[in-house]
């Protein structure tokens, strides 16, 4: 027993001087994003002392992050099961255009135009779905195809012209209202946030979900019904996208064409940022947050400096990088 | 044996050892391998091999699957580092820097997984990475190419159109466009594993007479095979290798196959002291399992066996005859093209895994890497993963309880004794063996009846073997059934109580009780 637990011993000696140099170095994946992020609210606060830590200003990155957040959060869970969804910008405007479409040339009272205008973008992720995982083509071309598709859908629905008068005044309550202070775009993409979270961390299909991302084969011979539930994914990121279509057209009360292009790397680069904390090299619901908040204060936090737009992109590309390395440096070192 | 020369003497078998002798006064050896040890978790693949390749002989090198010979053939390759031991080249201590330094040093393999790129042309796949010729130092000069390549095909007397697309080329001519570019590298040894897998027999004696123009042109080589018959055919030499050590080491013209056999297997076969024999009931012991004329073609043909209770059955055969796929068929995992499977009696349609594993079948797969875990997944996580609805917080919530299920985990981990330090370890750092018990884990509290273990002790070590023969007479015991895939005889002697033999995809034999025995299951194999 005793020389058991001198090997014992000695081993663990032997794993803890590797460790120690190791330590620092998963912290950093782990909370480095976190870090980082504390220390960047730090550096605007002392630069912009009068502007940048206000409750506005808090408020103002909020809302203007919830659209990607909304967009990322779905994202993340056809992330998690190894697929890709590069049709969620032209989701978001095939919603947008069709709930506008319906009220302003079609007379369609504005409940049922904004069912919808969802209900297109569950079909939309049904067809992604079955391209996807039924007939096994590559997610990353066929939602490309798709998000080609769609957007010729939304210009038959729109033809194009931007609408900035007629849509009904409770559709666009629903986005430009605020509620206990705060956006209700605020209060719906937690309301995304808590509802995929626990889907993701505390059902079976999360967990099934989980296992398709880390070994598709050994999860069919588990039993796991790995095309219905990647289908979902799908159909999830698709409710998103068109969730977000719809508040974006409420809060602006109008149509422009193609309106949710611009959201599409915020959402890769917010979930990405995401799997580069807590749990590194997996993508999941609490790392999405902060990383989609993170992208959020830099953008405005660089801005309230009066950088150019160049330095911006220059800084926000190069956070993205280091941020996402760093995660892939930790998974390669277990 | 009076012939040869001072081979009594020898300490310990090595490669190319007779070979070296019968020519060494003329030639110097081209690589000499000295006391080389490759160690993986669990398992000593090489175990102080030594070897001698001479130019101009060609040297059979046999052994039973995981007895180290792809090891071997990966260190000549530069793909693995050796743990110990030395190799000399042209009588120079060198170490091979990855496969590149190897070919660059004349060393040549060929690998049973035909690594050709098919979209490109048979001149363009032989000249691949030995830079094209071009014009102006960038154009690529595609006549010259064409003209190179028809060259060595000359060599290895192929009539093969260098323009025409690999991916139009049989499976027999795309392995000779791989010997011919090993050869372009001027490879002075060639090492070909598995050559004449899925090849027909005319194409092998082609490749026969390749291999024999090659070695009268002085080119070493290696000829990795499981067929006898190729053996007496085309080497000079034999060496056996069996549990990471060279066993064995002869010319070919002084064994007999008998002989051979009895190395490749080795003499006193380490199985389990007493093979499992199902209690002599009055009571007929229930069919569990009943397959029908199961079929995918040329993969598995009108295969028909049943499983009672009890029943330890083995599956005997060598790699590619169908066992794996059968068992996948089975498990549902690939669709059967016709046949009927029938679970006590009744016929029950499996369109996939999950209509399997409610008739009550479960599968432990032959890889485990890449069927049987979620390497990012922790111990827990894998052990419930068939099994985690059981784990509810309540029933009619699809809600995992997190204590239950590590309550389960730890219970097995301690059944089986698995290595770990606690259940949210990842997979991932476990040894192969302690991987191996947490698929078996997995599926122990299935509520299956009917057990496939597909190669269930490959690649783990002798103590967890035995503990896995153990777990498999334990649920026969408890009246279950269990299926047993095997490339290791000796343990389906010791373990099961009915042995079937596959070949080519048909089941070419079935033995009882006493009747198995380790020649017997070889010879059928063999086709005897």
């Amino acid at each position: 027993m005793a020389k058991q637990s001198s090997t014992d011993m000695a081993v663990d000696r032997v794993f803890r001087r590797r460790s120690a140099s190791a330590l620092l170095l998963q912290i950093l994946s782990r909370y480095g994003v976190i870090v980082a992020f504390a220390l960047m609210i730090l550096v605007f606060s002392l630069a912009r002392p009068h502007t940048f830590p206000t409750v506005t200003n808090l408020k103002s990155i909020l809302t203007f992050a919830a659209p990607q957040m909304i967009v990322a959060l779905g994202l993340t869970v056809v992330l998690v099961m190894q697929d890709f969804d590069l049709s969620i910008g032209s989701m978001v405007g095939l919603a947008d255009g069709a709930a506008v479409a319906l009220m302003v040339y079609h007379g369609v009272p504005w409940p049922l135009a904004l069912a919808l205008g969802l209900g297109l973008g569950v079909g939309a992720g049904l067809v992604n779905g079955f391209l996807v995982a039924i007939l096994r083509g590559n997610s990353f071309i066929m939602t490309l195809a798709m998000a080609t598709i769609l957007t010729g859908v939304e210009y038959v629905f729109t033809d194009q012209a931007v609408v900035f008068q007629g849509v009904s005044q409770g559709y666009v309550n629903i986005g430009a209202n605020s509620t206990l202070g705060f956006s209700n775009q605020v209060w719906i993409a937690l309301g995304v946030a808590l509802a995929l979270w626990a889907l993701l961390d505390t059902t079976e299909s999360g967990r099934y979900m989980y296992a398709i991302g880390g070994n598709p084969e050994a999860a069919r011979l588990s039993g796991i019904r790995t095309r219905t539930l990647r289908v979902s994914g799908f159909v999830i990121v698709a409710f998103a996208a068109a969730l977000v279509g719809i508040l974006l057209s409420a809060a602006g009360a109008g149509y422009t064409p193609n309106p949710g292009q611009y959201l599409l790397l915020p959402a890769y680069a917010g979930a990405f940022l995401g799997a580069a904390c807590f749990r590194p090299g997996e993508f999941n619901i609490p790392g999405t947050v902060v990383g989609v908040l993170f992208l959020g204060t830099i953008e405005t936090g660089l801005t309230l400096l009066n950088l150019q737009t160049y330095m911006i992109n220059l800084v926000q590309g190069a956070i993205l990088i280091v941020a996402v390395l760093l995660s892939t440096v930790a998974v390669r070192r277990p | 044996m009076s012939e040869q020369p001072a081979s009594a003497g020898q300490a310990s078998p090595a490669l190319g050892g007779h070979a070296a002798q019968a020519v060494g006064s003329r030639q110097e050896p081209f690589i000499v391998i000295k006391g080389v040890v490759k160690r993986y978790p669990g398992v000593l693949a090489l175990d102080h091999v030594d070897g001698v390749i001479v130019p101009g002989a060609v040297v059979g090198l046999l052994g039973k699957n995981g007895a180290g010979k792809s090891t071997l053939i990966k260190v000549l390759a530069g793909v693995v580092q050796p743990d110990a031991g030395e190799l000399h080249i042209d009588g120079v201590h060198v170490r091979l820097h990855g496969p590149l330094d190897a070919s660059r040093r004349g060393l040549a393999v060929v690998h049973q997984e035909l690594t050709d790129v098919p979209n490109l042309t048979v001149a363009e796949n032989i000249e691949l990475g030995l830079g094209y010729p071009r014009y102006v130092r960038t154009f690529v000069n595609r006549r010259a190419l064409r003209r190179k390549a028809a060259d060595v095909l000359d060599r290895l007397g192929a009539r093969i159109d260098p323009k025409s697309q690999l991916a139009s080329l049989s499976i027999a001519e795309r392995r000779l466009v791989v010997i011919a570019r090993g050869l372009a590298t001027n490879a002075r040894l060639l090492v070909l594993d598995e050559p004449t897998a899925s090849l027909t027999d005319e194409e092998i004696n082609h490749l026969h007479e390749v291999v024999r123009l090659l070695r009268d042109h002085g080119v070493a080589v290696i000829y990795v095979t499981h067929r006898l018959q190729e053996v007496f055919a085309v080497t000079d030499d034999v060496a056996v290798m069996r549990d990471g050590k060279m066993v064995f080491e002869s010319p070919t013209a002084n064994v007999a196959r008998a002989e051979l056999i009895e190395h490749i297997t080795g003499r006193k076969a380490a199985a389990a002291s007493s093979p499992w024999r199902p209690p002599n009931g009055t009571t007929p012991r229930e069919e569990l399992l009943r397959v029908e004329n199961l079929a995918l073609p040329g993969v598995v043909e009108d295969a028909s066996f049943a499983l009672r209770a009890g029943d330890v059955l083995g599956i005997a055969g060598l790699v590619g005859a169908g066992r794996t796929e059968l068992a996948r068929l089975i498990f549902g995992a690939d669709i059967a093209a016709s046949g009927r499977i029938l679970v006590r009696g009744r016929p029950v349609k499996v369109r996939g895994p999950r209509d399997a594993m409610r008739a009550g079948i479960a599968l432990l797969p032959e890889d485990r890497r890449r069927q049987g875990t979620v390497l990012t997944f922790s111990v827990r996580k894998n052990i419930t993963l068939p099994t985690l609805r059981r784990f509810r917080v309540s029933p009619p919530l699809p809600l995992p309880h997190f204590a239950r299920e590590r309550q389960a985990s730890h219970e097995l981990i301690e059944r089986l004794q698995i290595k770990v330090a606690h259940a949210e370890h990842p997979i991932g750092h476990l040894s192969g063996g302690n991987q191996q018990k947490v698929v078996l884990a997995k599926w122990l509290d299935s509520g299956a009846d009917v057990f496939i273990f597909d190669e269930p002790t490959h690649g783990i070590d002798v103590g967890a073997k035995e503990e896995v023969y153990r777990l498999m007479v334990g649920l026969a015991e408890a009246g279950r059934g269990v299926i047993f895939i095997s490339s290791e005889f000796p343990e389906l002697v010791g373990t099961c109580n009915r042995v079937v033999v596959m070949r080519e995809g048909r089941l070419v034999g079935e033995f009882e009780d006493d009747a198995i025995t380790e020649s017997v299951l070889i010879e059928r194999c063999y086709g005897g």
